[in-house]
């Protein structure tokens, strides 16, 4: 508690009379000593522990194909070792087209993405036409910059549809943006970039990509202990975004691949029998 | 996450049944968040009567049975008869307090059939020994299996209703906890024979 004389308030020190007694002579009020410390990200705040980085613990891709952008993520969250959620929602439908991915923090993501959507509405209403992509993935990082050192923690992919096509944009908590064709997100992504990188192809029909995609993401979370759940698989078309899959359980996943290569998946496959 | 104890992540649990008892491992290998193998052994069969669960670290979970299979056998042959599982509970205690500032990064849990009578004990790191209690876990999931235990567990329960709550509890524990998991054993020692059962669990 700082205590403030009620006098030192109100006047300005603008002018000085020879005689002092007539008017309240003030000193300007002390500023309250604050001290901004400011992180280096959210890790500080709990001990600099990796595993509480919560940018990093999920697998999010997405990936630009004939057929428009294939977006397909995990559902889960963990707190350290503890998993607090498989049922998470890491696809953040901005608007009718535009998509935005979580990774990082997830408050962070969901309010500035929410932000990003109040955003492209006022422009539209203002300017009778929709936000491009390339706009609304500028604004986004324009955003993050100025918050930039502040502590915020946001690994997003922004992918959209609009007049010249369907885009597909990495942003940020550093205020990176790139444009590219093909990004995976977070703790996970090595293992599905493998896969990815593996059998990507430009000309991809749709089955083809969600199938891909499904994949990428089953091998991420079998490897990945921060990535698990369900897979959900979003396709960007020039009308806009559709929900491919809202939630194929990974376990399932799991045990439909071993029995598709006539392996039964418990992890024993080379018979070695220790136990 | 950023103990030794967590680094290579695994859980592991034993339960006390009528003239039976029970233990149940994880089978995940990992190095911190990311997964090597999953068939990982953690229960050893030290004797026809006496199993032996390890989690901790990998490498000393390895070391440490080593060594007690070593004092096992030279036991046998010195003294030319097998080890009551009440010595062998003894033994691992004193052997962790060998170790005492140098420890090995294992909580053992000690399951055996001493004349019928079902004989569980649990260990710290150091060797504290605590032989009461009905079940026990260890490991980065042990909190979470507890949950699970305290819920499905009575006393003097058959072979195959041990095996079906310990499986139980195991599994849910381990979907809580990240660095446990990737499938499982069941391993049900009675005065006729030894179970051993693979679970079928979430991979990821």
């Amino acid at each position: 508690m700082i205590d403030f004389d009620p006098s030192t308030f109100g006047l300005a020190h603008t002018y000085q009379k020879e005689d002092k007694d007539e008017i309240n002579t003030l000193a300007l009020p002390s500023a309250p000593q604050v001290i901004y410390k400011t992180l280096n990200g959210p890790t500080q705040i709990s001990g600099g522990n990796k595993l509480n980085n919560f940018k990093h613990g999920t697998t999010t891709l997405g990936f630009v194909f004939k057929e428009g952008i294939l977006l397909a993520v995990d559902s889960r969250a963990s707190m350290g070792s503890f998993l607090s959620s498989e049922q998470v929602r890491k696809v953040i439908e901005i608007n009718e087209y535009l998509l935005g991915t979580m990774a990082g923090g997830a408050a962070d993501c969901q309010y500035w993405l929410a932000y990003l959507a109040n955003h492209c509405r006022t422009y539209e209403l203002k300017n009778g036409s929709k936000l491009s992509v390339a706009a609304a993935s500028k604004f986004l990082q324009g955003i993050l910059i100025g918050y930039r050192n502040s502590g915020l923690s946001m690994g997003c992919m922004i992918a959209g549809t609009d007049t010249t096509g369907q885009h597909l944009y990495y942003i940020d908590n550093d205020g990176m943006r790139l444009k590219g064709d093909i990004f995976s997100v977070g703790s996970g992504s090595t293992y599905a970039y493998g896969v990815l990188d593996n059998h990507y192809r430009y000309d991809l029909s749709l089955d083809e990509a969600v199938e891909l995609g499904i994949r990428a993401i089953y091998h991420a979370t079998h490897r990945d202990t921060a990535s698990g759940g369900v897979v959900r698989v979003y396709h960007i078309h020039q009308d806009g975004w559709t929900k491919v899959h809202d939630g194929i359980d990974v376990v399932d996943l799991h045990y439909r691949f071993a029995q598709q290569k006539g392996l039964v998946g418990d992890g024993d496959e080379a018979k070695q029998r220790l136990f | 996450m950023s103990g030794i104890f967590e680094y290579n992540g695994g859980s592991i649990v034993g339960m006390k049944g009528k003239n039976c008892i029970a233990m149940a491992c994880d089978r995940r290998f990992g190095q911190q968040m990311s997964t090597i193998t999953t068939n990982y052994q953690k229960v050893f069969k030290i004797q026809d009567n006496i199993l032996l669960a390890l989690s901790g670290l990998n490498s000393d979970i390895h070391t440490f049975y080593a060594l007690m299979e070593k004092e096992i056998n030279l036991y046998n042959l010195k003294e030319n008869r097998k080890m009551k599982p009440t010595t062998f509970a003894n033994l691992v205690a004193s052997s962790l307090y060998e170790r005492r500032f140098g420890p090995f990064f294992v909580t053992p849990i000690v399951a055996g059939l001493e004349n019928g009578k079902p004989i569980l004990a649990t260990y710290d790191s150091i060797g504290c020994k605590s032989d009461l209690d009905d079940f026990q876990v260890g490991g980065t999931g042990g909190n979470y299996i507890y949950g699970a235990c305290e819920a499905f567990f009575k006393p003097d329960m058959s072979p195959e209703e041990l095996e079906e709550v310990i499986g139980q509890s195991l599994v849910s524990g381990c979907d809580r906890d990240s660095l446990s998991g990737w499938g499982g054993v069941v391993y049900v020692l009675t005065e006729q024979k030894l179970t051993v059962k693979i679970l079928k669990t979430k991979q990821t």
